[in-house]
């Protein structure tokens, strides 16, 4: 894949051009078949709020968005997080299709895999643990590409896209799952620095995805690396019950969920463990100490999953109006 | 000059240096051949540090190394200052300190100081709390001073070091300056730093302080708490930051956020002089900060309780003591405005030292090359100093190099290193 930077600089030639086309109806049958999965496993779809008080911290070095609200700064959602544990309090199984706008250092402007406004198909469930979510997360992609392939055979043609890339993924065997230590252990093993406290660099990620066939799950993040809803495990302090979904072929990560942390203190806590003040989580606060339920989790990156199924060079080219970081676009 | 004061600070040397340079390293030149010279007078009651001496043995093998080296005998001129400071390359052991949002720092110093500050090719921290009260953009704004910096430091030396407390979490200064298209020359050069506030010297265990007028006071209600009774008569409000709550899992946990979210900024963590200094510095250092700034509790630059400064907290030299031999790079501030405590500090551990006040005062007495000329006097008794240890670099300087009537207990470890 090469790095592309820039996206086109004229947005109806980009709307146009047979490739896009292609690509968003992909992105259009996507859609169809995530709402056939999870409505099917008796999932309800919200509509999650684009702007409050405080949105989720946890994106690495991506500045939010401010939004004067009456006088009030409020933000622009950079995750559903908040909201989606909010939620469980009305169903216990939810999921909503989240727009979501991060500011990325201008670092990520080549990472061919960043944009600052994208999607998430964000998916809850109430009492999961981190292994019950897995499982969601791999049915959910394995379902996606079955119908992708099954559907959008000419739009693959278009793109150039080889539908037996997805062979072992739809043969049945489950995804891999291999622990965050290990993969810097083998990170290591090829001559890459990979920080052991923090989470996989791109470079690092791009290699484990390089080697792979089928999507797998690396788990068990180090603490430092992840915002402080991610639940921390308590038969191994400084370890997460935590997961990232990435891509094989090089394209990287697709999705992070966790466990959640549902207990205030602990909350609270972490809040601080992340240089967070817990003051301006306040309506977030006052309804975790009256009680939500436990959860677990995940948030798959819908350009991103749209990028691998169409095997696209970087991720604007799965958005019709693609915003990469830096760049002035409409 | 403006109407700045520091009472409890040699001000007026201080004036005397920014003014004159290193000229005033010296007597008066006046006095040569006239005056039979001793021991100065103290200008001010002193602390453990000022009582403690260098003391230059007879035997100087490191100086036969020197002359080997250099095939002639080494002078003070030989003494090489250039170091790493906290991960940046510096060409002196010193970097100028925090200054938030006090109202000590106008527009004009803040900038000047910065300005210097890059001029000289030393790292520089912008203080906390800047960016909640004064803004990001604009003339007194983080961004003015760090601009003021970068216009001025000459390639491949400095760096910027921002600072940030717990409201200033709020403010995501972090996250502003790593995504702002503004720092990413010094980004890129890899001259950006972050640093977390955990406490401060003139205040330890007391958040950021300061005095705004009412208007700015209801601009401010929603971030922090007021203190109205400051001011019966008046309409000025005292502000109060929360110093924030740390735990030895916090403070790991902070600093490894860091280094996940900033892969290429350095981090930094500032320290206040608490009786657990060494063990916090020590997670921190593990936790992988570029360096760790340690306040001595002998002032500041920010607006503090008197009953801090008369009484809380400990001096800089039992903070250094208590470090005993470092595991990383050792930052330390407090009082230190000429070479000789600067190179008490160093012996006793510091990789390099702060100037906050005295920068002020310099910049204050002359905002175009104030600091600039404290600097070149205390480089000149560097030099001098360091070179009469029969010593060439300040890496070199150890506690062997301290005598002080109470004694320089030594730790173990540090013993064991320096015979290592």
């Amino acid at each position: 894949m090469d790095t592309i930077t820039t996206a086109p600089a004229d947005p109806r030639a980009h709307l146009t051009s047979p490739a896009t086309r292609a690509v968003l109806r992909v992105q259009h049958r996507v859609l169809d078949a995530v709402r056939e999965h999870l409505g099917g496993q008796g999932f309800t779809e919200m509509l999650p709020p684009v702007i409050g008080p405080v949105t989720d911290p946890g994106a690495r070095g991506a500045k939010q968005v401010d939004v004067d609200y009456y006088g009030h700064r409020y933000k622009l959602m950079t995750s559903a997080i908040l909201y989606k544990q909010a939620s469980l309090t009305a169903f216990d199984r939810i999921f909503c299709i989240a727009p979501n706008v991060r500011l990325e250092p201008l670092e990520t402007s080549s990472t061919s895999r960043h944009l600052a406004e994208f999607h998430q198909i964000d998916v809850e469930v109430a009492g999961a643990s981190r292994d019950e979510a897995t499982t969601v997360a791999e049915n959910l992609v394995v379902h996606v590409v079955r119908r992708i392939v099954e559907r959008c055979a000419p739009e693959l043609d278009v793109l150039g896209r080889d539908p037996d890339a997805f062979a072992d993924l739809l043969s049945g065997r489950a995804f891999e799952r291999r622990s965050h230590a290990a993969a810097v252990a083998d990170l290591h093993d090829t001559g890459h620095a990979q920080n052991p406290d923090a989470e996989i660099d791109w470079v690092g990620e791009a290699v484990l995805s390089a080697k792979a066939s089928r999507p797998f799950f690396l788990t068990d993040y180090p603490k430092g690396s992840r915002g402080f809803y991610d639940r921390e495990n308590p038969a191994a302090p400084g370890h997460l019950l935590n997961f990232d979904l990435l891509a094989p072929e090089g394209y990287g990560e697709l999705c992070s969920g966790s466990e959640r942390e549902h207990e205030y203190a602990a909350i609270v806590a972490r809040m601080r463990e992340t240089g967070e003040n817990p003051a301006k989580y306040a309506w977030y606060l006052k309804m975790v100490r009256e009680g939500i339920p436990s959860s677990a989790g995940f948030g798959i990156g819908l350009e991103r999953l749209v990028r691998y199924l169409c095997g696209l060079d970087a991720v604007w080219q799965a958005s019709a109006f693609p915003k990469i970081p830096g760049v002035v676009s409409p | 000059m403006t109407a700045l004061r520091a009472d409890t600070f040699p001000e007026q040397a201080v004036r005397e240096r920014a003014r004159t340079g290193a000229a005033a390293a010296f007597p008066p030149l006046s006095d040569y051949g006239g005056a039979l010279l001793g021991e100065p007078e103290a200008s001010s009651p002193g602390d453990a540090l000022d009582a403690t001496r260098l003391v230059p043995p007879v035997f100087m093998p490191r100086r036969l190394e020197k002359l080997i080296d250099l095939a002639r005998e080494p002078l003070h001129g030989d003494v090489g200052l250039e170091t790493t400071v906290g991960g940046f390359a510096a060409r002196l052991p010193l970097y100028l300190s925090a200054f938030g949002s006090t109202r000590a720092v106008g527009t004009d110093l803040g900038r000047a100081a910065a300005a210097q500050a890059g001029a000289l090719g030393i790292p520089m921290v912008v203080g906390e709390n800047v960016v909640p009260v004064d803004g990001y953009t604009g003339e007194r704004s983080l961004l003015a001073r760090i601009s003021a910096y970068a216009g001025h430091v000459p390639d491949g030396v400095g760096g910027v070091v921002v600072q940030q407390s717990t409201e200033d979490a709020d403010a995501e200064v972090w996250n502003r300056v790593y995504s702002d298209p503004a720092t990413r020359p010094l980004l890129e050069s890899g001259r950006l730093g972050f640093e977390l506030k955990v406490g401060q010297g003139a205040k330890p265990g007391i958040g950021g302080l300061t005095v705004v007028d009412r208007v700015q006071a209801d601009r401010l209600a929603d971030q922090f708490a007021l203190e109205p009774l400051i001011d019966p008569a008046g309409d000025r409000v005292l502000r109060c930051a929360s110093p924030g709550t740390f735990t030895e899992e916090i403070l790991r946990q902070q600093v490894r956020l860091m280094r996940n979210n900033y892969p290429r900024a350095r981090v930094w963590v500032k320290l206040p002089p608490g009786r657990d200094v060494a063990a916090a510095a020590d997670v921190a250092w593990q936790a992988g900060a570029d360096a760790v700034t340690v306040d001595g509790a002998e002032g500041g630059t920010g607006w503090a309780p008197t009953a801090s400064l008369a009484g809380v907290g400990l001096p800089l030299a039992e903070c250094l003591r208590r470090i005993g031999s470092p595991r990383g790079c050792l930052l330390v501030s407090g009082r230190v405005w000429e070479g000789l405590r600067a190179v008490k500090c160093l012996a006793a551990g510091a990789t390099a030292t702060g100037l906050g006040r005295a920068a002020l005062l310099a910049v204050d007495e002359n905002p175009g090359s104030g600091l600039i000329r404290l600097v070149e006097a205390m480089t000149l008794e560097l030099r001098l100093l360091i070179s009469a240890l029969g010593k060439y670099h300040p890496a070199a300087l150890s506690t062997e190099d301290l005598w002080s009537p109470a004694g320089w207990p030594v730790p173990a470890g540090r013993l064991v290193a320096a015979q290592g």
